[in-house]
């Protein structure tokens, strides 16, 4: 335990020995893994790979079956721990963008820090329309997401995630479910987030985005994290049969 | 005096509806008879809307690995009884069995109505939350949110709009249903109606007259439902 507290600060996140089972489908079958500060991981993979599985576990909203999940220098997976305190600090974003409908964009971004007491409404509104002038969405705060298109809202739950000054973002496939020309306004926000420094999780099918962005890129398959390399040896030398297949097909 | 006009005062339509609603008054006894039904649906909604909510998170709660709590077993029991009597029968085990002893019929009533019309809102209420999109709430708690506050701001409001129709339809079958209050002797508008039309041996206008005073209000009930859902449904609008 003494060990673990003398860490170097920069870990953000641990992974050792992950297991997730539904039932009897076991789906995540044993991951080890470290996120540093400032590192940019791409997952990538067949679907049905776990990948989902694995970075939804990371902010416990799937409880995983075994392992431990270590936080900065809190162990997350102990039944002791806040979760709620520790999900302040991962912002994530998802495939199907969970705005909250019966809110207007501002609502949506200022909601939590508010309620949670980090931030006075007048601070957490004039955060949320420096965010918006960020992603240039300023003009939509008093929208409610059912009039945004696909590419707009992902942008606001980035901000909305964004509001809590997150120390590490979780992206579930953030583009899977936009129109073909709506990706890229979204891959934009998250390229300019990677270069402020973010700490960032990316679960996607972006090759590109995986190549120009990631710092390591990994492979997972059958619940385990079959490669792992930064993305020039990944893409042009992979070494895992099942990575050169998967590349083959999707490139 | 017009022709026509004299000949209707004379006829046997004109008399029937004299003696249904003018003669003694008894127009009056309809507006008392409907008092007793809106004052028996209305306090009987409200409850039953109450019982009915809290059955609903009773049936959703779930212990920490996920199973179904003792309370979601009481809850489904209350609903499977409710359900599988017949109405007219709680009302008549609880006014004349349960609160026999009660001086304050439209008490025991209200109380009958209302547990009956928990049962049925419970599920109205339970399947307007189950409706409201997962991620929602992954979205909330990713955030940090607590449950309860998740629950609070982002799925009740939606669940909300997600029940009122069927909501608006219990309460209009709940009012209707309270025309079985003459089963153990209150006055509502249909035990008036019945009571004139034995008085008068003409049963047509007294309870036509009655139906229609049902369909007004309900009708006005449905513009008033129309209303609030449409204002609900404010941030759909695209």
């Amino acid at each position: 335990m003494i060990q673990d507290n003398l860490q170097p600060v920069e870990r953000v996140i641990r992974v050792k020995g992950l297991q997730k089972r539904f039932g009897t489908n076991h789906v995540l079958k044993g991951i080890d893994y470290e996120v540093d500060k400032g590192e940019k991981i791409v997952v990538i993979g067949p679907s049905g790979s776990g990948k989902s599985t694995f970075l939804r576990c990371l902010n416990l909203l799937e409880i995983p079956s075994a392992g431990e999940i270590w936080f900065e220098d809190k162990l997350i997976t102990d039944k002791k721990t806040n979760v709620n305190e520790v999900r302040r600090h991962m912002g994530m974003v998802f495939q199907q963008f969970n705005l909250f409908n019966n809110m207007t964009v501002m609502k949506n971004i200022t909601l939590a820090p508010v309620k949670l007491g980090i931030m006075s409404k007048d601070e957490a509104c004039e955060t949320a329309l420096s965010l918006l002038d960020r992603v240039n969405l300023r003009d939509k705060a008093d929208s409610y997401p059912a009039q945004l298109s696909g590419g707009q809202k992902q942008r606001i739950a980035i901000v909305r995630a964004l509001a809590m000054s997150p120390k590490v973002m979780l992206f579930d496939e953030p583009t899977s479910a936009l129109d073909p020309e709506m990706v890229g306004e979204v891959l934009e926000v998250m390229k300019e987030l990677a270069d402020s420094g973010m700490t960032m999780v990316v679960v996607t099918h972006e090759m590109g985005f995986a190549k120009e962005v990631a710092s390591k890129v990994l492979f997972m398959d059958e619940g385990i994290i079959m490669e792992e390399a930064e993305p020039e040896t990944f893409f042009s030398n992979p070494q895992n049969q099942r990575t050169k297949d998967f590349l083959s097909k999707v490139l | 005096m017009n022709f026509y006009a004299l000949g209707f005062l004379q006829s046997d339509f004109y008399q029937k509806f004299r003696n249904a609603f003018i003669v003694s008054d008894r127009y009056k006894l309809y507006f008392e008879g409907l008092g007793v039904t809106l004052k028996i649906t209305v306090f009987a909604g409200l409850l039953g809307l109450l019982i009915g909510t809290a059955v609903a998170f009773m049936k959703l709660s779930k212990t920490r690995n996920g199973k179904p709590t003792v309370l979601s077993y009481i809850a489904q029991v209350y609903t499977d009884i409710i359900r599988g009597t017949p109405s007219v029968l709680q009302l008549m085990i609880m006014y004349f069995v349960v609160m026999a002893s009660s001086k304050n019929p439209t008490l025991v009533a209200v109380l009958s109505f209302g547990i009956n019309s928990g049962a049925y809102v419970s599920e109205i209420v339970r399947a307007g939350i189950l409706a409201v999109d997962k991620g929602q709430e992954e979205a909330g708690r990713s955030l940090g949110l607590s449950s309860r506050t998740t629950m609070l701001n982002i799925i009740i409001p939606q669940a909300i709009k997600n029940a009122l129709p069927p909501l608006g339809n219990e309460f209009i079958v709940l009012m209707k249903e309270t025309a079985i209050v003459g089963y153990v002797g209150m006055t509502d508008l249909t035990r008036i109606a019945n009571k004139i039309s034995t008085r008068t041996y003409e049963a047509f206008m007294p309870l036509i007259g009655a139906a229609v005073i049902y369909f007004i209000i309900i009708k006005l009930l449905t513009i008033g439902l129309g209303y609030l859902e449409r204002r609900l449904r404010k941030s759909d609008s695209r």
